[in-house]
């Protein structure tokens, strides 16, 4: 197995968990979530990407979407919210990606 | 090339692509990709954006996977299995496979109905069939020349046999359509990355 391949693997889910880590702070739109993963790029989500990420988890009612039009005009933004069920899951995914981290660092030291 | 001349093309072909959608879905996604264009636009970053987007078909096709694969995996139904496995087997081979497989269960448990219900209409043809000089056996319904050769080993028990074993198929095929599913929608996370 490459490199690629093998980090393509290591990035199995943690999309998922990195999304709904950030909607825990605030609602964010697609945009604001992109703007907010641009320093982070090995979380490797894109504009091609976090759209039918963020429709999957809106239809699976782990997020809730809900337009916002800004005050001064402009065009709306779909705003993303955890739901309870997020929230749940979030929480879960979590403690199984600190249970991970912890025990990998162990073996592969933290360098 | 302004950028109103970018982004509408763009919006037409991913509106066409997405056709097949139902009307609320495709609106609501169109929305938030015009809106996303919109927003980059301002930024002056819209070049960017259709680079990272892909071609609008190729957009349409992250969305329409992601639906199709969780309507058939919510409803585990047959039909909407089925569907998703047909709708996305000429894409990924995952789907081709699965659909393979789950197909000739499907075939399998059809073939069963019929030979149940051959054994109302023609009782004389239907049976499970065994020509002892051949070694040959067969369930459903025969050629009648071949019933000089062949004996008849269910007799009316071929009707709930025919069934249990259409049930056994059918259940076989649904378990390996949604097995199929399920690997696609693991995959999905893959092509995130």
């Amino acid at each position: 197995m490459g490199i690629d391949s093998w980090k393509s693997q290591l990035r199995k889910g943690a999309a998922e968990l990195a999304v709904l880590g950030m909607l825990r702070e605030k609602d964010l739109s697609g945009i604001g979530l992109l703007d907010e993963l641009s320093a982070k790029p090995e979380i490797g989500l894109s504009d091609g990407s976090i759209y039918p990420l963020l429709n999957r988890l809106e239809r699976e009612g782990r997020i809730k979407g809900a337009w916002v039009t800004p005050k001064a005009g402009g065009h709306g933004q779909k705003k993303y919210s955890l739901t309870p069920k997020g929230r749940a899951a979030l929480k879960v995914m979590s403690s199984i990606w600190n249970g991970f981290k912890v025990q990998l660092t162990t073996i592969v030291g933290d360098e | 090339m302004t950028s109103t001349e970018k982004i509408e093309p763009f919006m037409r072909e991913l509106s066409r692509a997405l056709s097949s959608l139902k009307e609320t879905d495709r609106d609501d996604i169109l929305l938030e990709i015009r809106s996303h264009l919109e927003h980059r636009k301002e930024e002056s970053r819209l070049d960017e954006a259709l680079v990272s987007l892909g071609s609008a078909k190729e957009c349409a096709r992250g969305f329409y996977e992601e639906i199709r694969l969780q309507e058939a995996f919510t409803d585990g139904g047959p039909t909407k299995t089925i569907g998703a496995l047909v709708a996305l087997a000429s894409r990924r081979i995952t789907a081709a496979f699965g659909l393979l497989a789950a197909g000739v269960f499907y075939l399998m448990a059809a073939g069963f109905a019929v030979t149940a219900v051959a054994e109302v209409v023609t009782p004389e043809l239907a049976g499970f069939w065994v020509d002892a000089d051949k070694g040959a056996f067969f369930m459903g319904v025969i050629d009648p020349d071949s019933t000089a050769t062949a004996t008849e080993m269910l007799g009316s028990w071929l009707i709930p046999v025919a069934a249990g074993l259409g049930v056994i198929a059918l259940i076989c095929g649904q378990w390996l359509g949604r097995f199929f599913i399920r690997r696609m929608m693991r995959n999905s996370a893959d092509r995130l990355a």
